[in-house]
Parts: C-alpha cells; sequence; structure tokens
C-alpha cells in the first residue's frame, strides 16, 4: 500500500487521520488444535503397536495353547468361549481405537473381568499355571486396548482386579504351597509390567507430542504476526518516503516563495500533504485485520485522487465473515467514490459490533451509493442519508 | 464541527484567566491567537514548564496542558495538578484512547487533540473554567471504545450519542439522526462524560465536575452510584 504525491483539488477543509488497534490477533485455539492433530497422529502408531499385540498374543500364543491342552481342561468349552469373547471385544476394540475413537472402557473392562473369573474357573487346578490358562497372560493386553487414553490408576485398578481373582483361583483350587505362591507373584508381575510400561509410555509420548506442537504452533503464530509487523512497517516506510517527499515539495515552494499560502491549491496541496503524514504517523496497525485493510485501501484511493481523508479505527474487529466484512465495507467504499471536499471514515469495533461510518460535506451531486439499503441486510444494518450539511453513510453490525 | 456556546457564565464577567504550557512556541502562539478571539478569555502566562508557568499566573483558572513536555509523558504531573484542584485540559497529539482515557482517570477536566480546531478549543477552555464537561469527537471516541472491564456503565443512549457524535462531529446531524434536540445530545454526551469522573483516583477537579454536574440536574447522584450522604452537603441536589 502506498500513497503517491497528491493532486489539488478543491477541498477547504480537513478532518484528523488517526488510526489506533491493538494487535490481538494470535489464535491459541487454532494453536491448540494443531498441537491435537499432532499428538493425534503420534497416538496412532502406539494404537496400532496395541492392538497387534494383543490380537497377536492371542492368536500366536493362547490359541495353539489353549487347543492343545483341550483334553486336559476342566471344562474346554468355557475356556474356548472365554477366548472368543475376549476376540471379539479385542476386535471391537481395536476398529474403534484404530478408527480415532476410544471404546467404551467401563463396559468392555467389566466383560473382561467376568471372562477373567470365568477360565480361571473352568481351566481347572492342573492348568492353572500353563499357557493353556492364556487369561494369565494375554489378558493384560486387552485391558490395556480397552483402557487406551485413560487414566493410568484404570489400569492399575483392572490388573489390581486380575491379580485378585488369580490369587483367588490359585486359594480355590488349594494351590498355597509356597512354590505355587511364588509362580503366582512372578506371573502377576511377568504379565503386567510390560502392558504397564507400553501404556504409561504411550501416554508420555502422546502428552510431549502434544507439548512440542503447541509450542511450535505458537512459535508459529508469533513468527507470522512478525513478518506481518516487519510487512507492515516496509509499507509504512514506504509510503513515509513518498508522503515526506510531497511534503517537502510544498514546503520548499512555500520556502522559496514559488507558492503563495493564499493561495487555494497550495493550500489543498499543504492540507493533504499533512493529513497524509499525521494518517501514516498515528497507524499503529502491527497485525492486519481484513476489514481495516480494505477500509485503509479504499482510503488510499480517494487520498490519491486528492480527498483529504481521515480513518479512525477503535477497538479490534472480531473475526467476521466475508459477506458481514461485505456488508460493511462496501456501502462506505462506494459513498467515498462521490466524496468531495474531504471524508472522515471511521471504525468502532468491539466484540459483538462493528460500526463503520463515512461523513462526507453533502452536495447536489448524486449518491453514489443509492438509496439507503434499510434494515433487511440480515445481521449488517446499512444506513445512509444526507441533511444538507453532511452525507452520512453508517453501516453497523451486530452479533445475533 | 459545532461547539456549544458555553459562554453565558463569563460573559460580561472577569474574563477567564488562562495558563499554556508547551514545548513547542509555534503551538503556544497559536492557541494563544485563538484564544485572543474569543472576549471571555485571558492568557496569563505561557512556557514550558508547568510549575514556571504557574508561579507566574497563579490565579489562573485553567491551564491548557501539552501531555508531552521536552519527550516526557506527563501523566504525573497532572495527576497532582488536578489533585491540588487545577482544572487541567490536556492539549496533546497523542489521541490513543488508552492515552485519552489515562488523562481523564489523571484528573484532567478535559481532553482536545491538536488536530481539533478552534472551535473546539476555546468551546472547552470556555467550559473548564465552569466545571462543566466538554467533549469534543476523539474523546467521545475513546469513550465509546472503552474496553476496560471496569468502564463506567453508560446507557444506550448515551453510547449512541457518543458514537454518533464521534463519527459526524456534527451536533445537529447527531441530532437529526436521533430525533432528539441538540440540547439533549450533549446532555447525553456530557452526563457518559461525567460517569468517567467516577473512575480512576479521585482528584479535586473530578469533584467539581461532579458537583456541578449535579447543580446543573444533569446527573443525578443515585445514576452514578453516589449516595446523598457523599455528594457535597451545601449543594442542594435536583
Amino acid at each position: 500500500m502506498s500513497t503517491e504525491s497528491g493532486t489539488a483539488g478543491t477541498g477547504t477543509a480537513t478532518r484528523p487521520a488517526v488510526r489506533q488497534r491493538r494487535p490481538e490477533r494470535a489464535d491459541p485455539g487454532a494453536a491448540a488444535t494443531a498441537a491435537h492433530a499432532v499428538s493425534d497422529a503420534s497416538d496412532r502408531g502406539a494404537r496400532i503397536v496395541a492392538v497387534v499385540i494383543a490380537l497377536a498374543w492371542h492368536l500366536a500364543i493362547g490359541l495353539p495353547a489353549l487347543l492343545g491342552a483341550w483334553s486336559r481342561l476342566a471344562a474346554p468349552p468355557v475356556v474356548a468361549a472365554g477366548w472368543l469373547v475376549t476376540a471379539a471385544i479385542g476386535g471391537a476394540a481395536g476398529v474403534r481405537l484404530l478408527g480415532g475413537g476410544l471404546p467404551p472402557a467401563r463396559r468392555l473392562a467389566a466383560a473382561l473381568l467376568v471372562v477373567d473369573g470365568t477360565v480361571f474357573a473352568a481351566a481347572g487346578e492342573r492348568q492353572l499355571f500353563t499357557t493353556a490358562n492364556w487369561v494369565w497372560g494375554g489378558l493384560a493386553w486387552f485391558f490395556l486396548v480397552v483402557l487406551w487414553r485413560r487414566p493410568l490408576g484404570w489400569l492399575l485398578a483392572l490388573l489390581g482386579a486380575h491379580a485378585a481373582i488369580a490369587l483367588a483361583a490359585v486359594v480355590l483350587h488349594d494351590a498355597t504351597a509356597p512354590a505355587d505362591l511364588s509362580r503366582y507373584a512372578m506371573y502377576v508381575y511377568g504379565t503386567s509390567s510390560l502392558p504397564v510400561a507400553v501404556f504409561a509410555g504411550a501416554a508420555a509420548i502422546a502428552a510431549l507430542a502434544r507439548d512440542r506442537a503447541g509450542t511450535a504452533a505458537a512459535a508459529l503464530v508469533v513468527a507470522a504476526e512478525r513478518d506481518a509487523a516487519e510487512r507492515a512497517r516496509r509499507d509504512r516506510q514506504a509510503r513515509l518516503a513518498l508522503v515526506s517527499g510531497t511534503a517537502k515539495e510544498v514546503l520548499a515552494a512555500l520556502a522559496a516563495g514559488d507558492a503563495d499560502p493564499a493561495d487555494p491549491a497550495v493550500r489543498h496541496r499543504a492540507l493533504l500533504a499533512a493529513a497524509r503524514l499525521r494518517r501514516l504517523i498515528a497507524e499503529s496497525d502491527d497485525v492486519p485485520d481484513p476489514l481495516l485493510h480494505e477500509l485503509r485501501a479504499a482510503a488510499d484511493l480517494a487520498e490519491r485522487n486528492g480527498l483529504p481523508i481521515a480513518l479512525v479505527a477503535l477497538g479490534a474487529p472480531p473475526e467476521l465473515p466475508v459477506e458481514v466484512r461485505r456488508r460493511l465495507a462496501d456501502p462506505p467504499t462506494a459513498a467515498l467514490a462521490g466524496a468531495r471536499g474531504w471524508a472522515r471514515l471511521t471504525v468502532v469495533a468491539g466484540p459483538d459490533e462493528v460500526v463503520v461510518s463515512l461523513v462526507t460535506p453533502d452536495h447536489d451531486g448524486p449518491d453514489a451509493t443509492g438509496p439507503p439499503g434499510g434494515h433487511g441486510d440480515g445481521p449488517v444494518e446499512h444506513l445512509h442519508e444526507r441533511d444538507g450539511e453532511i452525507r452520512w453513510t453508517q453501516t453497523r453490525w451486530r452479533r445475533t | 464541527m459545532d461547539a456549544d456556546p458555553v459562554a453565558e457564565d463569563v460573559t460580561g464577567a472577569q474574563p477567564v484567566g488562562v495558563a499554556i504550557v508547551d514545548d513547542h512556541p509555534v503551538v503556544i502562539d497559536g492557541v494563544r491567537a485563538w484564544l485572543a478571539g474569543e472576549p471571555g478569555l485571558r492568557v496569563l502566562a505561557t512556557g514550558d514548564d508547568p510549575d514556571v508557568v504557574l508561579r507566574a499566573a497563579p490565579d489562573a483558572e485553567v491551564v491548557l496542558l501539552d501531555l508531552r513536555l521536552h519527550g516526557r509523558m506527563v501523566l504525573d504531573k497532572l495527576a497532582e495538578l488536578s489533585a491540588a484542584g487545577r482544572r487541567v485540559v490536556v492539549y496533546s497529539e497523542h489521541t490513543d484512547p488508552e492515552t485519552m482515557l489515562a488523562a481523564l482517570d489523571a484528573g484532567a477536566v478535559a481532553f482536545l487533540a491538536k488536530h481539533e480546531g478552534r472551535e473546539h478549543c476555546v468551546a472547552t477552555v470556555l467550559a473548564a473554567a465552569n466545571d462543566r464537561p466538554y467533549v469534543p469527537p476523539a474523546l467521545a471516541g475513546a469513550l465509546v471504545g472503552d474496553p476496560r472491564p471496569d468502564r463506567p456503565a453508560l446507557s444506550d443512549k448515551e453510547r449512541e450519542a457518543l458514537l454518533l457524535w464521534f463519527q459526524s462531529m456534527s451536533k445537529a446531524s447527531v441530532a437529526r439522526r436521533m430525533r432528539i434536540s441538540e440540547h439533549t445530545v450533549k446532555q447525553y454526551v456530557d452526563r457518559a462524560r461525567i460517569k468517567y469522573t467516577r473512575a480512576g483516583r479521585p482528584a479535586a477537579t473530578k469533584a467539581a465536575l461532579l458537583a456541578r454536574a449535579i447543580e446543573d440536574g444533569l446527573v443525578r447522584p443515585e445514576d452514578i452510584g453516589i449516595y446523598r450522604s457523599q455528594a457535597s452537603a451545601d449543594r442542594p441536589t435536583p
């Protein structure tokens, strides 16, 4: 955006040109969403690993052992039924996990515990500590799958229940010799520690990834703002160079006596240069807002055509749909085309209301905007009136 | 651009003594020239140091103070003068809303942007001399756009009057738009300003503005959360 030297017009008055705005457009919501996406992506790998381990163990170790020891089991069909139910639970939970969702943890965990108790009872005393009693080693991986992304405490509680069921079975099958009890302890430790480690590790990695992604996204926002600010600064400097050139020309001509301060054309040039300088100096727009950007572009254009214009913006507009922005900016922009003498363009913005107003001196020419749009413009109201003194175009958006 | 004449109290009486504090001689000369055209005003002293100027003119009723003197914002000096009861009209090119609101909070009777012309300047000084508010358009913008959560609560009409006055800089046009009289427009705008006497730290000038507004019937004590017992006892409330 740059302005070039103005042409003399017919204006006789000017209005102040001030721009005020605080940058506040860092979007923490978007950064959080991005962080979430990254942590989800890294979690997906861990989900696949957990589902594959559970089902592979179930098929490759549990099933052969079950079939191999079929005749030696107390109630083989019950153990087999438990195996099938667990496979179904694991399959369903796995599908849900890989689809990005989470399985219904409580119900599935309860079902697994029922299977746990039933299989321990149906395996019988002789197969208690063999791989045919597949719930010993294999079930913990299914706990992992159904409790994915839930608090670690839930998994520990479930493993505790699993250990309690096993202990009850050991006691009820009367396998309470010291060797049996130490075997029991070894089994509990051996079958629980690895799933707990995988579960906690996956949670930690997901949290870490989320943190890192959050930091990266925040850094990106900062970098984008810095770029925008740098661009705005360069724009401003370029405009300042042009505008000060214009001002210097006028001042030099006045100092050298080549220009007569009483000449309306000279006064208009001085006025225009001053208005531009003032607007430029007061401009503190570090983060571009699309609405203000559009209005500023319209103001620049009018200024280039020799119209002294003030653009005063108070507050920061919220994110607005393109349609709303268009309805806010179009009428004043159109009116600006027919403005004569001077123009005052103001924007007052809050989180729930944005009002744009253009005031110019009234003249005999036709309205550039046509008749007022009335109130039928949805959330944007458009008023246009002329009272012999001024022409006043106002658009106003209110959050509904 | 219409400035409401509020000179009825001073015409015929002693002219109001004004002190101008600015570090740019060209501004002092310009403002002096503006005020010279107004018989109700007389410039008593000028300079770039508030203490020196006020020693030279201890009776000045209104001080026009440039908020930035020798590269430094003098909000602290403003607060000191206001606390001592000096009616200070801040006169500055720093027209961001934060600065304007900070000046009001510090006790300035009015805030005038340097680009606002002679009419506003004269009207502001005359109003200030009588402890009456005057809200030029730039200040109206700062009030209507005040984002602070503890800002004074303005009525819908007060907000609308401030907004339209800021936009159009013509009270006649605002009156037509709102279908009320110009006098009522000014009342809404002034009432909004008076509500700001309750913001920031207390100052003698704020109390004086508020007391005069109550005396004029512009606001009622209960409108701005003041109990009768806290209003000055010797002033009858309407």
